[in-house]
């Protein structure tokens, strides 16, 4: 309501109006905003092009990805990444010249209700079987050192 | 016998009662979805304010040092029984009052306001500054706009000629185009008054959240804020039914009741979405500036209008 | 100026935990009646050792950390740090990635003012506004997200240039969206400047005068509103402001109003830049070639923050991990004016007053040196600091 330069609820039309609107509020889980292409979500490791330069692992800010060697001639490496470190910068996926990193546009709820669910290993299956075992037979010597 | 048991079953359970706590959720929980459509967001399900009573009623009431424990306590019962009580003598649910007797418009407001000073009492009663500063404000407020709500009240009054709501709500059934037309600002001083008396935005310095976290009612939790909270909800049926029972021609049934307060209600979520707080300052101002010369011209004009006969 | 001392029969504290402060900070506004009669602020309660954290990291790591002081304006921490690792280091950024450092720090602007917006009208109690700025601050998230990969900490810089380019499908996305904020950037104008019960709660408050404002050491919107032309943008350009000039928008009454109406013109500003940019983006590679070790040496780098200069100091001695880096923040300077304008007010303007400096409590908590004033410098060693809190909490 106007009176010259002066108003009072000078947001009425507005306001009266959004009666009438969809509220913008997004009902999650039931609806999910689709994601944007190059939005900067979990990492993902493509086992077959890594040299094991470990420029990756030099420069992340959290410590969040580590390369564990295999067999560094027949480039047999896996890689293990700790989600609940990593702060989605992308400087892994910088670095990395021969385009073994990405960021997926996909995963990005990750939450979880258990700690052991946030440490991924990549690599090819056996790989990651034989670190996964070595791992528990680590753990069942003793405690470990890293 | 029959008469006891019937006044107890209105006293507790329709219209007074577990009636009037039902309708307050109700209210609340309407009230509560139009400001949040109003803003454009979705706002709660219709369950939240019985969630939200539930829980407060299951957690553990925490007595701050220093206080009077039996005030303490004992204000919210107070509270919410004189809301309560203001509810008999209104035609809540469209049918005729429980309880009616001449005079009864004075109790009325009189026992509307008694949650007012109960929260004003309760802020002064603990030692925590926000409270304290909330409960004077509450009190100053209370002072401001009880005179213009009370002289607006008074006007459908003085045209029937009686002070009792049973039969001032005859008259106004009978004459309900006169009472629009010859007392609009009343019906507007009513309204206003009314989010005054509830603390509702844009009235709620007593309460500011951003300025002192919760005002008078800071250190409470659990039973007692549950029961001020129901005080609060009750307050604005009966306050919604009055007037409408004064100003848009009488409740005659129950889906009269329902869609005059709701409408009024409409009416309230808007202003209540529109403005920016006032400070106390300016609520006072406002109040003694210009509502009070209002009422009162109001109030002159009736006199002079039913003095010359003309009404 | 000296804030006044403590004094007055009642005191109100304002935070640490409080409904109006969105971060910790503790004010103690001394009362008679309603009016203020003193303020006194403390701060620090968000300090988490950055600065001494960025000593053990390395250059490239540094900006991700830094980029972290604060959750609104971060990319133009980041901005700030690799512009002065480029200067330590000789490199100049190629014009492409200047211009897009640019864009996304005006888009980040856009972020800040329409946040600053709903929040200044929730603490006058306007919720309404507050959720429409807000909704309508989305636009310019889902732009970002859409052009750096995130919503917020956008992770755009890298040192020597850019890691996100401007496609066009993105630059039409950007012109849609800036449209339609400007559309809403005019509304919210209207709004504040006519709306009575929002005036009421503004015009006249907190006024400082252009007096003051250099006194206090007032800068950014802040000193703007006072009539105070400082900009960073306009007095030493960086990145691709030499290529695209920014006009201040200026007032003189001084007053809450004054400090929306300066915020709300900047974003009319700040969307026909964007425009500009967008339209002419030099054409060019995206990064340049830095050293993992940077050469000795000190360098300063001042960029304009949404709140006021930034301003960066570092320090390298040759080796891959700098040897001090210094940040000093714009939100510092603002709130010895909150102090001195306080004094004369009412509560309830209390934390109007707060917001409206556009305070932010992560970026104040810097470590300082303070001269007392009989000369005498004391600075604690770690183990002083220890036995003090020690002691402290006995």
């Amino acid at each position: 309501m106007r009176f010259g330069s002066k108003s009072i609820g000078a947001m009425f039309g507005e306001v009266a109006g959004a009666l009438f609107k969809k509220p913008v509020t997004e009902q999650y889980p039931f609806e999910r905003r689709p994601v944007q292409d190059g939005y900067r979500g979990r990492l993902v490791y493509d086992p077959t092009k890594c040299v094991g330069c470990q420029l990756c692992v030099k420069d992340c800010p959290s410590e969040a990805i580590h390369l564990i060697i295999l067999d560094k001639s027949a480039k047999r490496f896996v890689i293990r990444y700790h989600v609940d470190r990593c702060t989605y910068c992308g400087q892994c996926v910088e670095n990395c010249r021969f385009d073994c990193l990405s960021m997926s546009s996909d995963l990005w709820e990750l939450a979880s209700t258990d700690k052991d669910s946030f440490t991924l290993y990549f690599g090819s299956e056996e790989d990651v079987k034989l670190v996964l075992s070595k791992a528990a037979a680590r753990i069942a010597m003793g405690p470990s050192e890293d | 016998m029959n008469e006891f048991v019937l006044a107890l079953a209105a006293l507790m359970i329709f219209p007074g009662g577990a009636f009037v706590l039902a309708s307050g959720l109700a209210f609340e929980w309407i009230d509560r979805k139009l400001v949040a459509r109003l803003q454009n967001r979705l706002g709660p399900r219709w369950f939240q304010p019985l969630a939200d009573l539930v829980k407060l009623l299951a957690k553990e009431e925490i007595v701050p040092d220093g206080v009077h424990a039996g005030l303490f306590k004992g204000l919210p019962v107070v509270a919410l029984a004189g809301a309560l009580t203001a509810g008999l003598y209104v035609p809540i649910a469209g049918v005729a009052p429980a309880f009616s007797f001449p005079g009864d418009l004075v109790v009325t407001i009189y026992c509307l306001s008694v949650l007012t000073l109960c929260t004003g009492l309760a802020g002064t009663n603990t030692l925590d500054r926000f409270s304290f500063v909330g409960a004077i404000r509450t009190l100053t407020q209370l002072f401001s706009y009880e005179a213009p709500f009370l002289l607006a009240l008074l006007s459908p009054a003085i045209l029937a000629g009686s002070w009792q709501i049973a039969e001032i709500q005859e008259y106004a059934q009978q004459h309900t185009l006169l009472i629009l037309l010859t007392l609009p600002v009343s019906f507007a001083i009513a309204i206003i008054g009314l989010m005054g008396k509830l603390e509702l935005p844009p009235f709620d310095a007593p309460e500011a959240e951003t300025e002192i976290v919760a005002g008078a009612l800071t250190e409470y939790s659990g039973r007692g804020y549950a029961l001020f909270r129901l005080g609060r909800d009750v307050e604005l049926v009966i306050g919604l039914t009055l007037i409408s029972a004064f100003f848009l021609g009488g409740l005659a049934n129950p889906i009269e009741f329902l869609l005059k307060t709701l409408g009024l209600l409409v009416v309230v979520a808007l202003l209540q979405a529109l403005f920016a707080r006032l400070r106390i300052d300016q609520t006072v101002g406002m109040w003694w500036r210009v509502g009070a010369a209002l009422g009162l011209l109001q109030i002159l004009l009736l006199v002079i209008l039913k003095g010359l006969g003309l009404l | 100026m000296e804030p006044a001392a403590k004094s007055g029969k009642f005191s109100i504290p304002i935070g640490p935990q409080h409904p109006a402060l969105k971060e910790p900070g503790h004010f103690e506004f001394s009362l008679e009646g309603e009016i203020v009669t003193s303020a006194t602020a403390r701060l620090g309660y968000v300090h988490r050792g950055i600065e001494k954290a960025c000593e053990n990291r390395t250059w490239i790591q540094n900006l991700y950390l830094l980029e972290r002081i604060c959750g609104i304006c971060s990319h133009i921490h980041a901005l700030a740090y690799a512009l002065g690792v480029e200067k330590l280091a000789g490199v100049t950024a190629p014009p492409r990635a200047q211009a897009i450092r640019t864009l996304v720090a005006e888009m980040e602007r856009i972020h800040s003012h329409l946040l600053w917006l709903g929040v200044a009208a929730h603490e006058a109690g306007f919720d309404t506004l507050f959720m429409y700025s807000w909704r309508d601050r989305e636009t310019v998230m889902d732009l970002l997200e859409g052009l750096c990969g995130s919503r917020v900490h956008y992770s755009a810089n890298t040192l020597g240039g850019v890691k996100c380019d401007v496609s066009p499908r993105h630059s039409e996305a950007i012109h849609r969206g800036v449209d339609f904020l400007e559309g809403r950037t005019r509304y919210y104008m209207d709004v504040v400047t006519h709306d009575e019960t929002l005036l009421g709660r503004t015009r006249g408050v907190g006024t400082m005068s252009l007096d003051q404002a250099v006194a206090l050491g007032a800068i950014g919107t802040t000193a703007r509103a006072s009539g105070l032309a400082r900009d960073i943008r306009v007095e030493a350009p960086y990145a691709a402001y030499p290529d695209f000039p920014v006009r201040i928008s200026l007032e003189t009454t001084g007053d809450l109003l004054a400090r929306f109406l300066v915020r709300l013109n900047e974003l009319l500003e700040t969307y026909r830049l964007i425009r500009l940019i967008v339209d002419h983006l030099p054409e060019g590679e995206l990064q340049a070639r830095i050293p993992r070790r940077i050469p000795e040496g000190e360098a300063i780098s001042r960029v304009e923050a949404p709140r006021g200069e930034l301003f960066y100091f570092l320090r390298s001695s040759g080796s891959d991990k700098p040897d001090r880096i210094k940040v000093r923040t714009p939100s510092i300077c603002n709130w010895s004016s909150v102090l001195v304008t306080a004094i004369g007010h009412k509560l309830a303007d209390m934390p109007m007053l707060l917001a409206g400096i556009d305070p932010c409590f992560s970026c104040s908590d810097r470590s300082v040196r303070i001269h007392k004033k009989d000369g005498e410098v004391e600075q604690w060693s770690w183990e002083i600091l220890r036995q003090y809190g020690i002691d402290y909490y006995r």
